[in-house]
């Protein structure tokens, strides 16, 4: 049996040599290449490969953004200069995380690994799930959100975000030339935007202190945010609280 | 510089002890060896230590502007001499005459006090040497303190731009993934294989051998970048265009070596890594009278949310030139219709 395998990368010499590597792996098979990240989004969605060579820096998607916006991602081994996303490939669930340039040898323990899961179906090791979530708070902060909607994806700059407002197991993206629904909870954007920046002042609201217009007394217990906008949100005792020590009111 | 005696609580102790300490003396002298009345006795310490102790903290502002090293030999001695016979004159008369106003009816004790002054005379020129070398080693203590501090401060910043420097110059991920493509081409195409290892070292030892303090002409600096940009065009191919349009004239002309690298880093940055159409890098020098202009534009794609990091490298550019010309515009950037822009201004090197 043989399987598909994807190389997205946006230096041809890099998938050059992965697409060499191959050759001489008789399970697999390489039905793409594709030069950054748009097509290699398209490509995954419509060819169904069961292996992808992922590079993480490219034009228009990250590496990490496609992953993200795949519903049933393949298996990914991510092969890059930079060393520092690690964790974060692992916290994707990736098969492995290759540096750049690699020796054949390296390159065939990762396919090797990835051949196997494959073959017995495991996805994650539990243990290496518990070491990701607990280096998680590490983790850089994010500097743009990538988005899909029915046909497009949008690559949003957080500094065009007005608000997030929770939805369910989903948080909107409110910002100034549409919202944007992302399968995120509350909780990772609050520990993945710069905090001097980005305030959780309600369960369901995260606002960019940017937007902000003016703070009202809303109630006696409770503030309303209204937004440069005219967005009206609501604020609890504790964000306001929050807001106040940031804005230095 | 402060005033060592008030420069801390256990300074102004010190100091007012051991006035009281010769006080003490002074009094147990005049009191058991003279047997002069107790109150007057006790009158006599107190007046002359106490103006002597006042003449003592007014003499640091004496020996501060009388330095030996700042001052002749000769002036050196005359401002001592001077400032120890008008402060000797002041204590010894101002003591006088108030104890002579305090105890004019006691004939006896007058007496004592006018044999006494040729004493009181030495006493002074001893109490004057003693604390004047006293804040002598002071001054000194505390310049050999701040010249340590301002040396190791100097090393600190020497090693930080160096770093920096280092940092700037070589990208480790430009590195890496350079390197991959050579692993690439090894098997691919083993002739550009070599070639590029070639370039890459050219380019390797132009980066690390250059002193960063030095000068280079323009085409020297310029055939670093060529290498540099084929470098580049060997990992991105159809997707890096480059155009020069540079005027003859410019080429003998002296720049910071190093001082472009980082400009086409950006530009292959900010253009090519975030686009997936071609991307033209552009380059122009004109000269002019007494200064030469290197300008470096690349397309960018303005879709694409500004990436991290950027404006490090047009930092140090910028902190570079100011040290060198001692000017803070050398340096300008511009976006104009999805252009971005860089203009370098470099006065001719005066020869």
């Amino acid at each position: 049996m043989t399987y598909k395998a994807i190389i997205i990368d946006d230096e041809k010499p890099a998938r050059d040599i992965i697409r060499t590597f191959l050759k001489d792996i008789a399970e697999i098979e390489v039905i793409a290449e594709c030069p950054d990240g748009f097509a290699g989004l398209k490509a995954i969605q419509d060819l169904k490969p069961d292996l992808v060579f992922l590079d993480i820096q490219m034009p228009k998607l990250t590496g990490f953004e496609v992953l993200e916006l795949l519903e049933n991602p393949p298996l990914i081994i991510f092969s890059t200069a930079y060393d520092q996303y690690a964790i974060r490939a692992f916290e994707l669930n990736a098969t492995d995380y290759i540096l750049k340039p690699y020796s054949r040898e390296r390159f065939g323990q990762a396919v090797a690994k990835a051949l196997s899961r494959i073959q017995t179906g495991v996805a994650v090791q539990p243990e290496l799930q518990k070491i990701i979530q607990s280096a998680d708070e590490k983790e850089e902060l994010l500097n743009r959100i990538a988005v899909k909607t029915r046909h497009k994806v949008h690559v949003i700059g957080v500094n065009e975000i007005l608000y997030l407002e929770a939805e369910g197991d989903y948080v909107m993206i409110h910002t100034r030339e549409g919202n944007y629904l992302k399968e995120k909870t509350m909780k990772y954007f609050e520990s993945h935007l710069e905090p001097e920046k980005f305030i959780r002042i309600h369960r369901s609201y995260i606002v960019n202190a940017e937007a902000i217009e003016r703070i009202e007394l809303y109630d006696k217990e409770s503030y309303s945010v209204l937004l440069k906008t005219g967005d009206k949100l609501k604020a609890s005792t504790s964000g306001y609280k929050l807001l106040k020590q940031i804005l230095h009111m | 510089m402060i005033h060592p005696v008030f420069q801390n609580l256990r300074s102004i102790s010190v100091y007012f002890g051991t006035w009281i300490l010769l006080a003490g003396i002074h009094f147990s002298i005049l009191f058991f060896q003279f047997r002069i009345p107790l109150n007057i006795s006790l009158s006599d310490s107190i007046i002359y230590n106490t103006i002597f102790c006042s003449i003592g903290i007014a003499l640091w502002y004496v020996i501060r502007y009388s330095m030996p090293g700042t001052l002749a030999g000769f002036s050196f001695l005359f401002n001592h001499f001077t400032s120890l016979v008008l402060l000797l004159v002041f204590w010894l008369g101002s003591g006088y005459a108030s104890l002579n106003l305090l105890f004019r009816n006691n004939a006896v004790y007058l007496n004592f006090l006018g044999l006494s002054l040729p004493f009181r005379f030495v006493i002074g020129i001893f109490l004057y040497a003693f604390i004047g070398l006293g804040y002598y080693l002071i001054i000194m203590y505390r310049d050999l303190q701040e010249k340590a501090k301002a040396e190791t401060r100097l090393n600190e910043l020497l090693k930080e731009s160096e770093l920096n420097m280092l940092k700037s110059q070589i990208n480790p991920h430009f590195l890496f993934n350079s390197l991959n493509s050579i692993s690439s081409l090894t098997i691919t195409d083993p002739v550009k294989a070599q070639e590029m290892v070639v370039k890459l070292s050219e380019f390797l030892r132009y980066s690390v051998s250059s002193n960063i303090n030095t000068f280079t002409t323009l085409e020297k600096e310029m055939q670093n970048i060529q290498r540099y940009l084929e470098i580049e065009k060997i990992r991105f191919g159809e997707k890096l265009v480059f155009e020069f349009a540079m005027e003859q004239g410019c080429f003998t002309k002296e720049v910071p070596v190093m001082i472009l690298q980082p400009l086409f880093e950006n530009a292959i940055k900010h253009g090519v890594y975030e686009s997936t159409e071609p991307v033209k890098v552009r380059t122009g020098c004109k000269t002019f009278e007494d200064y030469f202009e290197i300008s470096i534009n690349n397309d960018f794609d303005p879709s694409a949310p500004a990436r991290k990091g950027s404006g490090i490298g047009l930092k140090n550019i910028r902190e570079r030139l100011r040290l060198m010309y001692k000017s803070d515009s050398l340096l300008k950037t511009s976006v104009k219709n999805n252009v971005f822009e860089v203009v370098l201004t470099i006065p001719n090197k005066p020869n």
